[in-house]
Order: C-alpha cells, then sequence, then structure tokens
C-alpha cells in the first residue's frame, strides 16, 4: 500500500516487545505514529534481556538493551500492552481491526508501585520455580566420579565453594573434563553455566587437556623488557605449536603466564613445577631435551 | 622502647686483664657525653672464643666485630660508629689470613639505603618455623593489642602512624578501619590482598614467603580493631611457595591459639583461610575480589561507598600495609610517623627489576629519590646502556624518563608526574626498549585481561592495540597520536573500574615522555630502540665478527653464511628476526638497525 | 599443645634465639640457605643439597642447616648466609653446588671467610 498524501494517520501495532520490537516502536513513535506495543510476557525486553553477551561482538546484552527499554517505557506515542496476546485481526491495509486478549495480572498496574513486597510474602511462589524439568544423569566413568565425589566432599556451601572445588579439580585431572563440571553442577547443585563460566573466566582453569608437560613463559614486564616475546617465538617454533596449544606428541602445551613474580632473574619460564632464570634463545633446546 | 643498638662487651677473665673493665666505664661515659644512653645499651657478656685479641666489642644488631681496644679508642668509636654511624675500619677484626676485611654489609650501596620494617624479617628466619618468628618479638604486638588495648586505642595508634594503604592508591589505613568499626552489621570480616598481578612486581609474594606470619599478625590486630572474627587470604595460585608457607603458617598459629578461640585469653576470636587466586588480573580490584571470594563472576561492581563482603563490612588491606601492622604496635605511631615524608609516612617495598644491574627487592623510606633506587641501590643500568625510563605501578602505572629521575617516590609526587606508587612494581628500562612497543605490551595486557562489562575498556583497549600494533609493524598513520590521545582520555573517563581507568596510562604517559619515538615510527618507519621487527634489520659487524660460526649454528633459518675465522653475514630474505644470534655472539657482534 | 598466653611468647623466644644466636655451645655454626622463588629458581635447591652431602659427610654434629627466604638481592641468588659463634654473619653469592663445597670446606670446616664469593659481612638495618 502507498501512502498518497503526507498526512500521518492511524496507529501501528508492533508485535512483540523483544529488542526489534522495541526499536520497531521507538522509529515509527518518533515519527509521528501512535504505536501499540503488544507483548505476550509480562514485561518488555524478550529474550535478549536473559543474556549476558551476544555473538559476534561479545557486547555487554543489558548495555545495548536497557536504553531502549527505558525509551520505550517512557515514550508518550508508544501504548505497551504487556501480558497481552492477539486473538485476532480483520480487515485490510489502513483499516485492521486487532482483538488483543490482555491476560489477567490480577494487580492493578496504575497503582503498583513494583516494590516487591507481594513477591515476598506470598507463600507459594517457590513452587513455580522448584519444578524444573530435571536434566539427565551425567555419564561419567565410575573412577572418575570417585575421584569428584571425593573432592566435593570436602567442601560444603554455596556459590563460593566453586573455585576452590574447580583448583582440586584442575590438579588431579591437569584440566577441566566436561563430564566432571556436569557432575559438580549435579553435586552442588550450582547451574552449569554458572560453572562454565567461572571456569573459563580464570586462567588457571583449562577447559581443553593440557600436554604431558606444561611451559610457561612468564610475560611480566621485568620478563617482557628482557626479550621473553623471542624466547616464546623460539618455543613456539621448536615446538611447531601456536601458544596456548598442545604438541601433535601431547607432550607440551605452550602458556603464557602473566609474572611469576621471579623478576630478579629475567627472563623466566616454568616448566610443569621447574623455574628456569636467565633464559635466553639460545637455551631452549637444552631446556626442551630434559622433558622428551 | 627496645634499644636501637646493642653493644656486647666480652668480661671474660682474659679481656678484663686486658682492660675490658675500664673499657667499659669509657663506653658508658662517652654514650652518656653524647646523650645515647636510650638508643646504645651496653650488655657484658661471657668469652667470644677470640679472647687473644680482647678486649672485643660487638655491635648488635649490625654484628660489627671490634678488637684490641684501648681506653683511647673509645670517645672517637662512639661518636663515630654510635651517633653518626660509621663504623671505625681500623679497629674492625680482620679474619686471619686476610688482608683487609670483606666489606660490611650495610656500606654496599644495595643494602645501606635499605630500611627493613615490612621485610624486617627477611632472610634472618626460617619462615616455616613459627618460633623463630616469635623470637624476633612476634605476636607480641597482637599479645598488646587484645589485652591491654581498646579497638579505638589500636585505630588510634594507626592512624596516629600515617600509615596509608600499600596496595598502590594509599587510602589511610586507619580511616578505613575506624569506618568499617562503626559499621553496626555483622560478622566483619578482613581480608589479605595477595593477588598481586602486577607483572614484574613481586613484594607480596616476598613477604608471605619470607615472613607469613607477620602478615597473619597484622590481620588478627585489624580484625580485632574492626570487630571481625574471620579472615581470607586471597593468594595469587601463581606463587605456589607462597600458598604453601601460609597455609603451614596458619595451621602452627592455630596450633599455638594465636588464631582460633579466645585469642591470649581475652575472649577475642579471629581464624583465617587462604583464598587461592586463580589467575586473574582483575581480582586485585576490591569489589571483583570480593565477588570471587562470593564464587561469582569477578567482574568489578560500581563501587559502593564501601565494599561488602556477602553484604558486611570488610577490611581489604594489601600484604605490605598488614605487614606494617604489628611494628607499628610495637614501636608507636610517633616512631613510624618520623620515616618518610609529611604525607607519605614509613617506608615502602619495591620490586627492582628489569635492564638493571641488582635486581632484587628493596625496602626504602619514603621520599627517597628515583635516582638513589635506580643508580645507588640498583647499582645503574648493566653493559654501559643509557637510562631510558623507569615503569612503575604495573599497567596502570606509567613511565617515568631520565627527566624525572630526582623525582621523590611518595604517593602523590608519582601521582603528579602521570604514574603511581602502585604496589611497587620497578622495571627500568634501557636504551633498547621501544616505548611504543612498552605501550602495545601493557594495553595488550589489559586487554586480554579485561573483564569485559564495559564498552570503553574492552573495546577501547582492542582499539588501541591495533592501532599500536599498527605503529610497530611499520603501519602507522599520520594522526594516529592524537587518535591514541582521544580514545585514551575517553577510555579514562568512561570505565568503571580502575583497571579500566588507569589502562590508557601507558599509553598517555610514553606519549608525553617519549613522543619522538612514536613520530619515528609512524613518520620515518623507524624503530630508534631496534625492536620492532617490521622496522628492523639484523646485520653482523666486519670489526667485532671473529668467525666463530655460533650464530650461524643456531641460526634456525640457516640464513647466516661464512667460514670459520671469516666474516659471517646474514641473508635478509632469509632472516625472520628472531635474535638468536644475537643471544649466541659472545662478541656483540650482531647488529641490530 | 594449649594455648600460649603473652608472657609465654617470651619464653618461646628466649629458647629460639638462644639457638638462632648460637649463644649456647649446641651449634658452632649455621648455615642459611637463602630458599625463595627466586633463590630456588637461581639453583638454591641444588646448593642445599650440596651442603646436606657435606655435612654429612664431615659428620659434624655442631652445624645447624636451615632455610631463609630471599635476601633481596633476587640478581645475585643463590645466597647463603654462615652465621659463627660473635661474628657478623656473612654473606655469600652466585652459587654453585661447587661453589656450595668449598665454602664449606674453607669456611665452615676451616674457618676462613672464602672472600671469592662473599658479598658482604654483618646484616641489614632492620626497624
Amino acid at each position: 500500500m502507498i501512502q498518497t498524501t503526507d498526512k500521518k494517520v492511524g496507529a501501528v501495532l508492533v508485535v512483540g516487545g523483544g529488542v526489534g520490537g522495541m526499536q520497531a516502536s521507538l522509529d515509527l513513535a518518533e515519527g509521528g505514529y501512535k504505536v501499540y506495543l503488544v507483548e505476550k510476557g509480562p514485561s518488555i525486553g524478550g529474550v535478549m534481556a536473559q543474556l549476558d553477551k551476544t555473538f559476534p561482538t561479545n557486547d555487554c546484552a543489558m548495555c545495548t538493551l536497557a536504553p531502549r527499554m527505558v525509551d520505550c517505557g517512557g515514550h508518550m506515542n508508544i501504548e505497551k500492552m504487556t501480558y497481552s496476546e492477539i486473538e485476532s485481526i480483520e480487515g485490510s491495509a489502513g483499516n485492521f481491526k486487532v482483538r488483543v486478549r490482555k491476560k489477567a495480572r490480577y494487580v492493578d498496574p496504575e497503582k503498583c508501585t513494583g516494590c516487591g513486597e507481594c513477591v515476598e510474602s506470598c507463600l507459594v511462589r517457590n513452587i513455580v520455580y522448584i519444578d524444573q524439568p530435571g536434566r539427565a544423569p551425567v555419564q561419567i566413568e565410575e573412577d572418575v566420579r570417585v575421584k569428584v565425589d571425593d573432592i566435593l566432599n570436602r567442601y560444603s556451601g554455596g556459590r563460593e565453594i566453586i573455585v576452590p572445588i574447580l583448583h582440586d579439580i584442575n590438579e588431579e585431572f591437569r584440566w577441566l573434563p566436561p563430564e566432571v563440571l556436569c557432575r559438580i553442577a549435579e553435586v552442588t547443585e550450582i547451574p552449569i553455566e554458572h560453572i562454565l563460566r567461572i571456569a573459563s573466566f580464570y586462567n588457571a582453569f583449562s577447559l581443553k587437556p593440557k600436554g604431558k608437560h606444561v611451559i610457561r613463559v612468564c610475560t611480566g614486564t621485568a620478563c617482557y623488557v628482557k626479550g621473553a616475546q623471542r624466547i616464546l617465538d623460539t618455543f613456539s617454533r621448536e615446538l611447531e605449536v601456536e601458544v596456548g596449544d598442545v604438541t601433535d606428541n601431547g607432550q607440551f602445551s605452550l602458556e603464557t603466564v602473566n609474572c611469576v613474580g621471579c623478576c630478579g632473574q629475567s627472563p623466566v619460564i616454568t616448566v610443569d613445577d621447574d623455574i628456569y632464570g636467565y633464559v635466553n634463545q639460545t637455551m631452549v633446546t637444552g631446556v626442551l631435551g630434559k622433558y622428551t | 622502647m627496645p634499644h636501637i643498638t646493642n653493644v656486647m662487651i666480652c668480661t671474660c677473665t682474659n679481656c678484663i686483664s686486658n682492660g675490658a673493665l675500664d673499657i667499659r666505664d669509657s663506653l658508658d661515659a662517652q654514650i652518656k657525653r653524647q646523650g645515647l644512653q636510650d638508643d646504645v645499651l651496653v650488655v657484658p657478656t661471657g668469652a667470644s672464643g677470640l679472647c687473644v685479641n680482647g678486649p672485643i666489642l660487638i655491635v648488635q644488631p649490625e654484628g660489627i666485630f671490634y678488637q684490641k681496644l684501648k681506653g683511647k679508642d673509645i670517645p672517637n668509636l662512639v661518636e663515630e660508629h654510635f651517633l653518626k654511624g660509621r663504623p671505625v675500619k681500623s679497629l674492625m677484626y680482620v679474619p686471619p689470613g686476610e688482608e683487609s676485611p670483606i666489606p660490611e654489609l650495610r656500606s654496599i650501596p644495595f643494602f645501606k639505603d635499605q630500611r627493613l620494617i615490612a621485610l624486617r624479617n627477611r632472610g634472618l628466619i626460617d619462615p616455616d618455623k613459627i618460633d623463630e618468628y616469635i623470637a624476633r618479638d612476634g605476636y607480641k604486638a597482637l599479645a598488646k593489642a587484645v589485652t591491654s588495648m581498646t579497638q579505638e586505642e589500636v585505630i588510634k595508634e594507626i592512624s596516629d602512624s600515617g600509615l596509608r594503604g600499600r596496595g598502590g592508591a594509599g587510602f589511610p589505613t586507619g580511616r578505613k578501619w575506624d569506618s568499617r568499626r562503626k559499621d553496626p552489621r555483622t560478622p566483619k570480616y578482613v581480608v589479605c590482598n595477595a593477588d598481586e598481578g602486577d607483572p614484574g612486581a613481586f613484594m607480596d609474594r616476598s613477604i608471605v614467603e619470607a615472613d607469613p606470619h607477620s602478615v597473619i599478625e597484622g590481620m588478627a590486630i585489624g580484625a580485632y580493631a574492626v570487630g571481625a572474627s574471620s579472615g581470607y587470604m586471597y593468594l595469587r595460585m601463581e606463587y605456589p611457595l607462597a600458598v604453601k608457607r601460609i597455609q603451614l603458617a596458619i595451621e602452627q598459629a592455630r596450633e599455638y591459639g594465636l588464631l582460633g578461640k579466645d585469642i591470649f585469653g581475652s575472649g577475642f576470636d579471629f581464624d583465617l583461610q587462604v583464598f587461592k587466586g586463580a589467575g586473574a588480573f582483575v581480582c586485585g580490584e576490591t569489589t571483583a575480589l570480593v565477588a570471587s571470594i562470593e564464587g561469582k563472576i569477578p567482574e568489578p561492581r560500581q563501587r559502593p561507598p564501601r565494599t561488602t563482603l556477602w553484604d558486611k563490612p570488610v577490611v581489604i588491606n594489601n600484604v605490605e600495609t598488614w605487614a606494617n601492622v604489628p611494628v607499628i604496635l610495637n614501636w608507636g605511631a610517633k616512631w613510624f610517623a618520623e620515616i618518610g615524608t609529611e604525607k607519605s609516612k614509613g617506608t615502602k617495598v619495591f620490586s627492582l627489576a628489569g635492564n638493571i644491574n641488582n635486581a632484587g627487592l628493596v625496602e626504602v623510606p619514603m621520599g627517597i629519590t628515583l635516582r638513589d633506587i635506580v643508580y645507588n641501590i640498583g647499582g645503574g643500568i648493566p653493559k654501559g646502556k643509557e637510562f631510558k625510563a623507569v615503569q612503575t605501578g604495573g599497567p596502570s602505572g606509567g613511565f617515568l624518563p631520565a627527566s624525572l629521575l630526582d623525582l621523590s617516590v611518595d604517593y602523590e609526587q608519582l601521582d603528579e608526574a602521570g604514574s603511581m606508587m602502585g604496589s611497587g612494581g620497578m622495571v627500568v628500562m634501557d636504551e633498547n626498549v621501544c616505548m611504543v612497543e612498552m605501550a602495545r605490551y601493557f594495553v595488550a595486557f589489559t586487554n586480554d585481561e579485561s573483564c569485559g562489562k564495559c564498552t570503553s575498556c574492552r573495546e577501547g583497549s582492542l582499539a588501541l592495540l591495533e592501532i599500536l600494533s599498527r605503529m610497530c609493524n611499520g603501519e602507522g598513520k599520520p594522526g594516529d597520536i592524537e587518535l591514541l590521545e582521544e580514545l585514551g582520555e575517553a577510555i579514562r573517563d568512561a570505565s568503571q573500574c580502575g583497571l579500566g581507568q588507569s589502562l590508557p596510562n601507558p599509553v598517555l604517559s610514553s606519549l608525553e615522555h617519549f613522543r619522538d619515538e612514536y613520530k619515528a615510527h609512524i613518520d620515518e618507519k623507524r624503530c630508534p630502540a631496534g625492536l620492532c621487527k617490521a622496522l628492523i634489520t639484523f646485520n653482523i659487524s666486519e670489526e667485532k665478527c671473529i668467525g666463530c660460526r655460533l650464530c650461524a649454528k643456531k641460526c634456525p633459518q640457516e640464513a647466516i653464511s661464512g667460514e670459520a675465522k671469516e666474516l659471517h653475514t646474514i641473508d635478509q630474505d632469509k632472516c625472520i628476526k628472531c635474535g638468536v644470534c644475537l643471544d649466541a655472539c659472545k662478541s656483540e657482534a650482531v647488529l641490530v638497525a | 599443645m594449649s594455648k600460649i598466653k603473652p608472657e609465654d611468647l617470651d619464653k618461646i623466644g628466649e629458647k629460639i634465639k638462644r639457638t638462632m644466636l648460637l649463644r649456647e655451645g649446641s651449634c658452632r655454626v649455621k648455615i642459611i640457605v637463602h630458599m625463595g622463588t627466586c633463590g630456588i629458581a637461581a639453583g638454591a635447591r641444588n646448593v642445599m643439597k650440596a651442603l646436606m652431602d657435606e655435612i654429612e659427610k664431615a659428620e659434624s654434629k655442631d652445624i645447624l642447616l636451615t632455610i631463609s627466604s630471599c635476601a633481596g638481592l633476587c640478581s645475585s641468588e643463590p645466597m647463603i648466609t654462615i652465621e659463627e659463634k660473635d661474628k657478623p654473619a656473612v654473606k655469600y653469592v652466585e652459587l654453585t653446588a661447587e661453589k656450595a663445597k668449598a665454602i664449606f670446606a674453607g669456611h665452615v670446616l676451616g674457618g676462613k671467610i672464602v672472600n671469592e664469593y662473599a658479598l658482604a659481612a654483618g646484616s641489614e638495618r632492620t626497624l
């Protein structure tokens, strides 16, 4: 349909209050249209509001979303119809008639101040949350499970136990195998998503298997000033492995570490628990020889 | 107040027959005459074993050994040694078979200007033995605090001493404690921040490794002062030895009842546990640190007026701050406040590293100049190279060029100069360090360690990194410098936590002091320091090459040709600029241009 | 062990001072190997081992071998300090197992300071 006059008439109905719906509503409302924003959930925001980061730029989801939510919430030209669903649409372009069913909220939105007191005092609210679909039991080898459970038995408490547990697991297995993480989630009742985020946040934890020996080239400032980069390059060249990877034969992992606090003897490397000071490129072959 | 100096005079039969008693009387008289009776104590002791050379005098704690003393030597000795602090060489003990005594430790420049407070027990005690710590006045301050002082008195003592946080920001410790003490919420916590993430800094590691009990005692005193009953020691996992030692120390302290219930029968309970960090630089930031302990994602939060742990009050101090606390209670606030400058009291531990002759750990009074640290203590730059800059404050700090060498080292002066005290890392750089490359290094570091919460820090560091990398690759463009500055200021203003706000510091301060180097990279496509691979070539000096073939054997590309005892040459097409030849050459014949 | 009282600190201190300061003739010489991370990185373990072997070989009962932390001058590690009764302590730097053996023979057994490897005598200024 092509509008023949430039006179703006009527109103627009946007279905779905996610980030796309909100942006569309804002653009239209800014353009002078009256907007009805229909959203079936109790609040606008959609899926993006549940995300932490978004692909591919890894941008913070809330940082993108929050300004639009606030703008939509306060815009005089946008009428929000949340907790509502469309029942029928009749008519043609320019003259639609839409039937919207507003579901009962049992709360008068005009009067509600959002204090949250009703949630706190409700006796049955937790029932909804407890009734989650159960996860399938974790597939894990018996001896591994025994080891993991041994470690888990050392700790009790809330989320604060997760870092110490992962330390112990890392020490036992030298990396964090996925089935072990699932087992931790199962026993501690800490969501696997949280465990994975913690595990991937810290440099100390590895989500892929390591080589038999782990070479860490210190790239602290003092070592860097004294040529740590060249030493790292040499290891990478000699072992034919990229930094952060494992050699094909599984013998060595090559990593960097931000300072082992041994700056007096920079440049420094560590191989497993051994520390070598005053390293230069010509020593690389010799060091590797000790571990092959 | 203990005496500063003890003079042990041997009063065995042998020495008395040589006139030791007269010497003792003369000593007493001279000490009184100089008004040193409160500082110097004369202790008669038994046979020293070398009494044929008597009378013998040992001055402690320096451990200087005087022999064959005569009455007329004493006035000079007292004046020179005890008043002016210059031991009298001519009277010193000469081990048999030697022409001259080996130098006294304190006459060596590295040790001369140091004053050990936080490191008071380094190298002296076995850190695995609590008894040795106790023998050096250990846990006396805790006993004094819990049995004879009120919380207010302890805090007043710390406030009066002028102690400020040694982690970098320099917040007055007494004021921090007082605000937590007044907080009505309980339970309260104390935390020791030993998540020493700054690359090039190792003070905290050394203190925990050398003297774990001093930190435990400091924390217990702090806990008493604010009313906390449990504490955490947040230690980096990269320091396995320190983890081991502090764990052992905690067990020993528990066994002695120095941690646990009813310490010293005073009704005060305190226990401590180690929380091992997991390799995230951002965890040194207090809000991220508490989130890490709570088991949350360690992202910094909008800093509340006061950081809390599980919504309860918490005192977080750095290792060095805690280690200073027992000394202040033992020796008094007045004594401590006399050391240092007007606003920065006491001493600071620095880790001296990089291109410097005496790399190591130094503890110096505040207000000492950078020149003293780099040249007197550090012994200058190796191989006679030029000093270029010293980097303080880690990735949040800045570069201080030669023109600022006379800067006095305290919190304010360093801030003014565009750097910061930081936790005390000092990395010295010589002429062969490229400042653009160094700025790139720090930005790469913070880019890697950024938790990713704020766009300005996450994307800003990436943008800086791209520009700097381009410059190092010889692809810098006019206008890049201005862009760096603009970006840097935007990142500083828009980031939430200290990591983000201080992220541009290395870039901005290197731009301020070494703008020419940036220009050389952009305009002339030249790296003045000879470090940026894309902008340099390796050559072999005709005069210096001795034709040893060492470099040729080591070259991974077989790019070096030349027979033995003849001049070698590098095939520039094959050369990957790895620098192996530079390391291999014993006659400094490999030139970088 | 039962809990200690404030006055017990002095007792423990006194007891340990006797062994530390070698006033009571139980030990003639005390050898401190500086074992911080930096020392270990530079090879302090080898030095320690060499000294242990030497002490065993010499069958001497009056030598106390102990460890301590970094002595501050990290670039000159490994270091040891030798304390003899009533003499200033001597620090040796940049050691290897061989040098340690030479020092053991020369200084600990022979009583002569091995000037070649010695850095200095005395102790630092504390407090």
